[in-house]
């Protein structure tokens, strides 16, 4: 299905509902957990303020729909236009900082040699918020008098701006009548007590794409295959070193949830949420598992959840309950209160970590010149889960940023030395 | 191209101050920026009087003791002159009961402000209290409990109402006029049916059913412009279902 006409969202009338995936964050934002995540791109030099302001001025006209506040409707929330600049402001507060009412969803912070924007999960997810990213970039160099070759995604054309970008495309792949998905168990957690606020703390970790793919290329298996297989071996480990009473009451099924950017799977332009997870799992009880172990079942299981008929069926499943008039018709205070209710049971506790990875960035040849790594950073985690990661390749280096809640380093430390045993260098910022 | 000491952006060469961060351009080195952290912290200060640093808390404590203050020295003077005057107490236990009451309000609203219902209901036991003093020095013609509490009651639900609508809205315009009249006018069809179930022992409405269709014509009237005219918003987004 092609675009069905153009459109100016740039005007006061101009309104859209949250996609299926937005649905559930307006609940459950607090302080701590904000939902936003940040884009990081850190450049070979210094931001040139000015061309900055320039290519962000060209981003707001070619994306008019990131500029939207969230509003209380009877029935749902939604997403209004906003007439305000996206802010750009220095990077000398907290990573991640809540949106309040009457503001965009959306902040570029700047700092020295790095531009961050921050987005709210309601908005849009990674991939979409990194395409934005990737449009100010390139307009940036071009700002800075570099030349950039024609024929990448977003061109802006005045008032050509196709629905499908700002479209639920999670509707679009909706299919009727399809077999419900069975619940899953409860997760295991990590142990450790959570700070009290402000809490969220993050590690960067740089590392040399090459080393990286080398050891996965050993095992036959992709980078997010074997880091995830890094991730739940270390949680085997936490799990196994408990105390006896303590590994009794703790939860025996390790999983890890791993968002799967549905563009690359059904051929969507939408700039909003867009993903879905696969949940990669060990059960304890079952024994030990080997590295080796892990890396196989992960492998597997990730390739029979991104299948293109079993994402429908979740897609159907999510979706499906939105449509259902009875659900539609309660008013949005109580829509509230039940989904907070229910996230956490069906959310965070069937999963006990999270790896997000965007995958190799491109960009055109003259941006790539100036830029040195990319970090993204996922949303603060809640109490369940603690800690999460989030991994970005660019160039010959590979970023993992693990945002924690938690005064322990433990899990980090293990995973990090794991990766050392390997032989694969490490380079570790805190709170950078 | 210049750079800004406190935020390390590149800024055009004429530049006086930093267009993201607002610093002046000076030369970096470690005292600039310890200065330049200083001056970030004492204007963010500078903004606030002392009354805006304190807490909400604060502040209600503050009304609480002064209130405190003026109606305890009310009470006391009253009472003395009373006492000079007349050797007994007299007219001054009008002051000083209603004096005690307010006392007790004030009390309430300094320490459970957010809880509303708490309050409400400590607040209308007080004032029944008083309501049925007052009747008792009077002469005890039944009139407080008969007629006094159930207005009383009447009055705090409809305030009760009220401020929940109010705390639930988000916009604040002509729509709290409108609810408020609305209010208003189901308060007087409430002190009709009591006053005429008081005086005739039978429930009749008059003039409050006038008062509540006029209300209702207005309070549309006003809702209408509220939510019709207000900028932005069309019904069809916010029902959108």
């Amino acid at each position: 299905m092609t675009a069905k006409k153009h459109t100016i969202p740039e005007t006061a009338k101009f309104w859209f509902s949250l996609d299926n995936a937005a649905k559930i964050f307006p609940a459950i934002i607090t302080r701590e957990v904000t939902t936003v995540f940040r884009l990081t791109a850190v450049l070979k030099q210094r931001v040139k303020i000015q061309a900055l302001r320039k290519a962000l001025l060209l981003a707001e006209k070619r994306f008019p729909y990131y500029k939207v506040q969230l509003k209380q409707g009877f029935f749902w929330y939604y997403l209004e236009h906003l007439p305000m600049h996206i802010p750009i402001e220095v990077d000398d507060r907290p990573c991640c900082r809540k949106f309040s009412k009457g503001e965009l969803l959306i902040r570029v912070l700047v700092k020295d040699n790095r531009i961050s924007i921050e987005i709210s999960h309601i908005l849009t997810d990674g991939g979409g918020g990194f395409e934005f990213l990737k449009a100010i970039l390139i307009w940036y160099a071009q700002a800075c008098d570099k030349k950039i070759a024609g024929g990448y995604n977003f061109q802006y054309i005045e008032n050509q701006i196709s629905e499908e970008e700002y479209e639920d495309a999670y509707k679009r792949y909706f299919k009727e009548n399809i077999p419900p998905t069975v619940k899953k168990t409860k997760a295991f957690h990590l142990p450790y007590p959570v700070k009290p606020p402000p809490r969220f703390d993050r590690m960067n970790v740089t590392l040399s794409l090459k080393h990286i793919k080398r050891v996965a290329d050993e095992k036959g298996v992709s980078i997010t295959v074997y880091l995830v297989s890094v991730y739940l071996f270390t949680l085997e480990d936490i799990y196994e070193n408990l105390g006896t009473f303590k590994k009794y009451k703790k939860n025996k099924v390790i999983r890890v949830q791993v968002p799967v950017n549905l563009r690359k799977i059904f051929p969507s332009r939408t700039m909003r949420n867009f993903s879905l997870f696969v949940m990669p799992e060990i059960d304890t009880r079952l024994g030990h598992y080997t590295f080796d172990e892990i890396i196989k079942t992960v492998y597997h299981q990730i390739h029979l959840e991104t299948d293109e008929k079993l994402i429908n069926k979740n897609i159907s499943r999510n979706v499906g309950s939105e449509k259902k008039i009875y659900v539609r018709s309660i008013p949005l205070f109580i829509k509230s209160l039940i989904l907070k209710m229910k996230h956490k049971s069906l959310g965070p506790a069937q999963y006990s970590g999270v790896v997000t990875n965007l995958g190799k960035a491109t960009l055109p040849a003259e941006t790539e010149e100036m830029i040195d790594h990319f970090v993204i950073t996922p949303p603060p985690p809640n109490d369940l889960l603690k800690i999460n990661c989030g991994i970005i390749g660019f160039g010959d280096k590979l970023v993992l940023s693990f945002g924690n809640i938690t005064h322990s380093k433990a899990f980090e430390q293990k995973f990090l030395q794991f990766l050392e045993n390997r032989n694969i260098q490490v380079q570790v910022e805190e709170n950078e | 191209m210049i750079r800004c000491s406190y935020c390390g952006v590149e800024l055009e060469e004429n530049a006086n101050f930093c267009s993201l961060c607002g610093e002046p351009m000076w030369n970096k080195n470690a005292d600039t920026l310890a200065y330049l952290k200083s001056r970030k912290l004492q204007q963010e200060e500078k903004l606030l009087t002392d009354y805006q640093k304190l807490t909400g808390f604060q502040k209600r404590m503050l009304f609480w003791k002064i209130s405190g203050l003026i109606l305890i020295s009310g009470i006391i003077t009253a009472l003395i002159i009373d006492l000079v005057g007349n050797q007994a107490i007299t007219w001054s236990k009008y002051p000083i009961t209603a004096g005690l009451v307010l006392y007790l309000n004030t009390t309430l609203i300094a320490f459970w402000y957010r809880k509303i219902i708490l309050l409400l209901f400590f607040s209308f036991l007080a004032t029944s209290v008083l309501l049925i003093l007052l009747d008792i020095y009077a002469g005890n013609t039944g009139w407080g409990m008969q007629l006094g509490i159930p207005l009383l009651l009447a009055g705090y639900t409809g305030i009760f109402v009220f401020i929940f609508i109010v705390r639930k809205t988000e916009q604040i315009g002509l729509n709290i006029m409108a609810y408020a009249l609305i209010v208003s006018g189901v308060l007087s069809i409430c002190i009709d049916g009591i006053l005429s179930l008081y005086s005739g022992n039978t429930l009749h409405f008059g003039w409050s059913l006038i008062v509540m269709v006029s209300v209702a014509i207005i309070s549309a009237l006003l809702l209408y412009i509220h939510f019709k005219l207000k900028k932005g918003t069309d019904l069809k987004r916010f029902f959108h279902i």
